[in-house]
């Protein structure tokens, strides 16, 4: 772990820590992934992981996982699924996750949201990341139009909306295509999105569906 | 709970909701184990009793996963950055013989087969939740 931390160009963990105790916010300004030692790549952020710190004064990572019921300047509250609250701190060098890499001013009330950062003395969480609305299905599809696919997740339907430009499919591993027109109806398909609260569908960012049972590649 | 370094195994996570939860995972309950939660770092494992087995069947993807029942500590590590997390089986998943062959990659290495479906909370510790996959070794 150590030789993970010493080769980071950028201690994220320090920085989210610094930019937060600075005050940092820039919420709604549209700069969200951009840092005052330039530009961070969404995806390369979304990907690298909070490691744990070397120097104990810095605490180790958090997750908060629940409803946004108000944004407050850079600060989200969250209603946790289990009764609990938290309130995640929105930052500068905090990257937002919302169907596509986004900025804050994206965020809104309702939205659910899954959060990575770090624990504050304030009782905030200073967010790395932060993942609105997102959802990882595995679904059963059911019917396919042009602009939706109808999905069954346990007991329950779905709408999946199909986004021009931004949904794609997976076909037995393969790398994600535009192309939609070889999905069937009756396929098993894990459906990654995001949930759209004010109507209960999910717009869909990739579905991808495999071979099934005793095809080998 | 603690992880070991026996290998289990590696192959493809992925993540799933569990627990009182929002959106469509509003219904998706407590696991197979009842205990499972989105914001606890939990698994799902695809061998976690006789019927989760006959349900997700990695054998018929060529993968040979032990009995490993609720409660079990699994180290998942990430195969190209290292970081790892320490999780408990708390579900039945993922349905590994749906996706046989389906491969994630990084830095040029791949690993193929979905063996373990992770929480938000454990999967967002060795990666981002976007990516929906990720290869993986596994340890207890």
């Amino acid at each position: 772990m150590s030789a993970h931390r010493m080769s980071d160009p950028l201690d994220r963990r320090r920085f989210l820590t610094a930019a937060a105790l600075r005050g940092a916010t820039v919420v709604g300004t549209g700069v969200i992934g951009a840092t005052a030692l330039g530009a961070v790549d969404a995806d390369a952020v979304f990907a690298a992981p909070l490691r744990r710190p070397l120097d104990p004064a810095v605490p180790a990572g958090a997750f908060v996982e629940g409803r946004i019921t108000s944004i407050d300047g850079g600060v989200l509250e969250v209603a946790g699924s289990h009764g609990d609250y938290a309130r995640v701190r929105v930052t500068g060098a905090t990257s937002v996750w919302k169907v596509r890499p986004t900025t804050a001013a994206s965020i809104e009330t309702g939205d659910g949201l899954y959060a990575r950062g770090v624990p504050m003395p304030d009782g905030t969480v200073a967010a790395d990341a932060v993942w609105v609305n997102i959802v990882n299905l595995h679904t059963t599809i059911r019917g396919i139009e042009k602009t939706r696919l109808h999905l069954a997740h346990g007991s329950h339907e779905i709408v999946g909306n199909l986004l021009p430009a931004t949904s794609s499919a997976s076909y037995s591993g393969a790398a994600p295509t535009a192309d939609l027109s070889g999905l069937r109806i009756g396929q098993g398909a894990q459906v990654l999105g995001a949930w759209r609260p004010s109507d209960d569908s999910v717009d869909i960012v990739r579905v991808a569906v495999g071979p099934g049972a005793g095809h080998r590649r | 709970m603690a992880c070991g370094s026996t290998s289990l195994g590696n192959g493809e996570a992925t993540w799933f909701c569990c627990g009182n939860a929002w959106g469509p995972c509003a219904a998706a309950g407590g696991g197979a184990c009842g205990t499972c939660k989105s914001s606890a770092l939990q698994a799902a494992w695809p061998n976690a009793s006789k019927a989760c087995w006959d349900i997700t069947r990695p054998d018929l993807c060529g993968e040979k996963l032990p009995r490993r029942g609720c409660g079990s500590a699994i180290k998942v590590r990430h195969l190209c950055s290292g970081a790892s997390v320490c999780v408990t089986v708390s579900d039945c998943g993922p349905r590994t013989r749906s996706f046989c062959g389906e491969s994630s990659c990084c830095d040029g290495v791949c690993r193929s087969n979905r063996v373990i479906d992770l929480t938000p909370a454990a999967f967002s510790v060795i990666g981002s939740l976007s990516s929906g996959t990720l290869p993986v070794s596994l340890y207890e």
